[in-house]
């Protein structure tokens, strides 16, 4: 067994693109040795920005540094009858099989689920797809934005209509439907490795990302099954079907913001913390009066509490009013960038950061992160995103292909 | 496909996680996410719970979101609590009070894993740090969940799913330029904070069946968060660029007209990619129409009737729409402001292009005719709540069931059957706990169900 993660001791193939890449780093992360299959020319997730100095080049994606540290790449070219056997070779050394094809793709050049399980019952295969193997939707053409339009995450995110009326629902950024569908993945993958562990078999995964996405909503689903309502978006804060929440994001000294939110049972012994906190600066406004001594008035004054708050945190800057908030044991935080968050030193004391080497360019660079600190079985990014086929002719030869055979495989163009 | 792969249950009745006893002191959110996943999965879950008023678990019972408003609370009738804790078991017990503490370490014994989500010295406050639950059950699997980690200068920090959103990076990527945040609509990091505890979980028990031990997984909410930004944390490791600059976040847009032409972090810089107004002008008729290509953009124009508009050389190239981003989707509204937002996703979908419409909570119950037959949905007595709706697992499996099958335990609803039939307490014994506040706080009424094993050894009750 490899030193290393948790999942050390397992091999898995991806071919995944854009929304189940993040699934294989994750993989990598946790120790597993992930080959990623791309098409001859590299993937097409190669070609989304931003780049390494802002030079377009299938090698110099940051983009696809990130979600492909840790693995090695071939290039492979499936839908050839030659480049479909060296897949099935590849898989048959597999513990998991990672793809993200169209429903049905891959079973019509004889690599499905039947074929490649019937070849090797304990194989995991895994199908991670927009909506799933089968329904109404199942050959719909998706994106991030379009999956987070159909999951339910723009239906609950944007604006109090006060604030901007014309405001459409947001669609935060970042990719996150494909995260969301990769998360769901990997506990479906992780699920079935622990099963295969006690039953000696693997099985076929058939992940949605559509169902994915619903699930992560929180309380919109029990909401409408327990009430009928349809929630309301809420500038900075949970979309709701009752009356508006109070405002719970603020703007500070520095022109960014502070989460600061609380709810109607918040005790009278916490409005009295931050109005002493307030009333250093003078800016306690009433709050220490008697009368917030008692729960049923604190709960009724929600809406002058929030207005005081919203004219006292303007004295500080964002990261002022987040540690003067943590000092006395209040759960705010600032609303910060990445670049906040690189001068953060928590992280660095962490471990967070790892610094990886990229020889073709002579030079490291810092990525994210040590997510989980496993006691004995740490996790790790042990090499930088592959080139373009960087691992082609190392991995044939580990799945026993003789210099000759790669050869004659490259001069038909299979890889 | 074969019949069993048209099911959510291959029909074995098998569960990935069977004979795996986890002892869950979580609580609000991320911690049962996490531990609701592993109990879909067949895990038996143990939820370690106080119910004294004003504790945690008090008032997570209590919860209110989505309650009908003609119902009076009670501990056994929150439906948001029912539904994060589906496949559970409840045992009360006060970790306050050095008998309820010792049977919980005598729980701890007997399980395979602890999964907590406390700020980050609360069990080495009550001496249940790593070290100790070794000491009691040596290939113990401890997952911790806190908003920073248990290490690092500022793991004290305390958060909730919103502060833990805005301290990642999270919230700032959500929202239209100049503007404030407009943030997550629910707490994103403590459905992806459980999700992480779920994998530590699964991860960490495979680790164990390969080398016999177990492990601490310390997890960060928040450091989860921030790994999900990395091409942006990238473009500023490597070109040094900030993120607060102009024209960031682009609202649903891969890049705001006027401003820098720089990558937002959201896929292939394209246009159109934007939600769009629909009839009848809806709180949520919106549909979201992107166009990869030109040759996405070219059936778009089919689908809208080819209109002249849509003809002018501008439009023709992608890196000229997305300067014209403006114009553009003012046009493409006038369009699609006369159709219906499902009809108009079928006819894009038709041309093959990518559309779907904006789905409230009502849609996707109601409407939605792809969860209607993955059967996402479920429906699950309650005796405090009676039938109602629940959420299965997002994927399906050949070997393995993925659904949900038992709405939230009543509070303490497995007091005897976890104290009495695993830890081998006598009735006597359990009766005892009811009056010495180790197993049910002094000052509260017991449930009627629970009410003859509390009698137990009383005196009233022979």
């Amino acid at each position: 067994m490899r030193p290393g993660g948790p999942l050390a001791d397992l091999r898995m193939v991806e071919l995944a693109g854009e929304q189940g890449q993040w699934c294989g780093r994750l993989l990598a992360d946790l120790g597993a040795d992930v080959v990623k299959v791309e098409p001859p020319g590299g993937a097409p997730e190669r070609r989304v920005g931003p780049w390494y100095r802002d030079e377009p080049h299938p090698d110099r994606s940051l983009s696809f540094w990130h979600y492909n540290s840790g693995k090695r790449a071939i290039t492979v070219d499936i839908e050839s009858a030659e480049g479909a056997a060296v897949l099935r070779r590849l898989v048959a050394g597999a513990d998991v099989f990672l793809e993200a094809r169209p429903p049905g793709r891959l079973a019509a050049l004889g690599l499905g689920p039947d074929e490649l399980r019937g070849a090797d019952p304990r194989l995991i295969y895994c199908s991670l797809t927009p909506f799933g193997q089968d329904g109404p939707w199942r050959d719909f053409q998706t994106t991030d934005l379009v999956q987070l339009a159909a999951g339910g995450q723009m239906a609950q995110c944007g604006y109090d209509e006060e604030d901007d009326p014309d405001a459409p629902p947001i669609a935060p950024g970042g990719g996150n439907a494909w995260h969301i569908g990769c998360h769901f993945a990997l506990v479906a993958i992780s699920a079935a490795i622990v099963y295969r562990d006690m039953s000696g078999e693997g099985q076929h995964l058939d992940v949605s990302i559509h169902e994915a996405c619903s699930l992560t909503t929180e309380s919109a689903i029990p909401t409408y099954f327990s009430t009928g309502r349809v929630v309301r978006r809420q500038t900075g804060r949970h979309s709701a079907w009752s009356m508006p929440r109070p405002r719970t994001q603020y703007l500070c000294k520095d022109g960014t913001y502070i989460n600061a939110m609380f709810n109607q049972r918040i005790s009278p012994e916490r409005v009295r913390i931050f109005a002493e906190w307030m009333d250093e600066y003078g800016a306690a406004d009433d709050l220490l009066d008697e009368r917030y001594r008692d729960a049923q008035v604190v709960e009724e004054s929600q809406e002058h509490i929030a207005d005081v708050l919203h004219a006292f945190f303007p004295q500080i800057t964002a990261e002022e009013a987040c540690r003067g908030a943590q000092e006395r044991g209040l759960p705010w935080g600032a609303v910060r960038s990445v670049d906040e968050i690189l001068a953060d030193p928590h992280w660095e004391d962490r471990g967070y950061w790892v610094d990886v080497e990229h020889p073709e360019l002579d030079d490291s660079f810092r990525y994210p992160g040590i997510w989980g600190l496993y006691s004995d079985s740490p996790l790790a990014i042990t090499r930088r995103a592959p080139l373009v086929g960087e691992h082609t002719a190392e991995v044939l030869a580990e799945i026993g292909l003789d210099a000759g055979e790669i050869e004659s495989l490259r001069e038909g163009g299979a890889i | 496909m074969s019949p069993e792969q048209s099911r959510r249950s291959p029909g074995s009745g098998a569960r990935a996680l069977e004979g795996v006893r986890v002892v869950d002191l979580s609580w609000v959110r991320a911690g049962p996410w996490g531990t609701r996943i592993l109990g879909t999965l067949g895990a038996e879950v143990i939820k370690v719970e106080w119910p004294a008023h004003g504790s945690v678990h008090h008032n997570d019972r209590y919860t209110n979101t989505g309650r009908p408003e003609h119902i009076e609370p009670n501990l056994n009738n929150s439906h948001w609590f029912s539904e994060k804790n589906v496949n559970k078991r409840s045992v009360t017990l006060n970790l306050r009070n050095p008998r309820g503490r010792e049977l919980l370490k005598r729980l701890i014994a007997v399980s395979d894993v602890v999964i907590e989500n406390f700020t980050s010295r609360v069990m080495q406050r009550w001496e249940l740090g790593y070290e100790q639950l070794r000491e009691i059950k040596p290939d113990i699997i401890y997952v911790s969940l806190s908003a920073l980690g248990h290490t690092g200068r500022d793991h004290p920090f305390r958060t909730y799913g919103p502060s833990a959103q805005a301290l990642s990076g999270m919230t700032f990527l959500s929202g239209l330029p100049g503007e404030p945040p407009a943030g997550w609509g629910w707490s994103y990091l403590d459905d992806t904070g459980g999700i992480y505890g779920a994998i530590a979980v699964m991860t960490a028990l495979h680790h164990r069946h390969m080398t016999g031990r177990g492990q601490h997984v310390d997890l960060s909410q928040v450091g989860s968060g921030i790994a999900l930004s990395g091409a942006a944390i990238l473009d500023a490791t490597v070109n040094g660029r900030a993120m607060r600059r102009e024209g960031f976040p682009p609202g649903n847009r891969t890049h705001w007209p006027g401003t820098p032409l720089l990558d937002n972090y959201r896929g292939p810089m394209v246009a159109p990619h934007n939600a769009y107004r629909t009839a009848p002008g809806g709180y949520n008729d919106w549909c979201a129409i992107v166009c990869r290509d030109d040759e996405q953009w070219r059936a778009l124009i089919g689908v809208m009737g080819d209109p002249e508009w849509a003809r002018a050389p501008r439009f023709a190239e992608n890196d000229s729409r997305i300067e014209h981003q403006e114009e553009l989707d003012r046009q493409i509204e006038a369009w699609t402001q006369g159709l219906e937002k499902y009809e108009l996703a079928e006819r894009c979908q038709a041309a093959g292009v990518p559309a779907m419409p904006v789905q409230s909570n009502e849609d996707r119950v109601r409407r939605d005719p792809q969860l209607r037959h993955r059967e996402m949905f479920t429906e699950l007595p309650h005796a405090g709540l009676g039938p109602m709706g629940y959420q299965n697992l997002p994927f399906r499996g050949s070997a393995i069931e993925t659904s949900s099958r038992r709405a939230a335990p009543l509070i303490g609803e497995h007091n005897r059957e976890v104290l009495c039939g695993l830890l081998g307490l006598s009735e006597q014994e359990l009766g005892e706990g009811y009056r010495d506040d180790s197993i049910w706080p002094e000052n509260l009424p017991v449930e009627p169900y629970l009410e003859a094993e509390a009698a137990a050894g009383s005196g009233a009750s022979s």
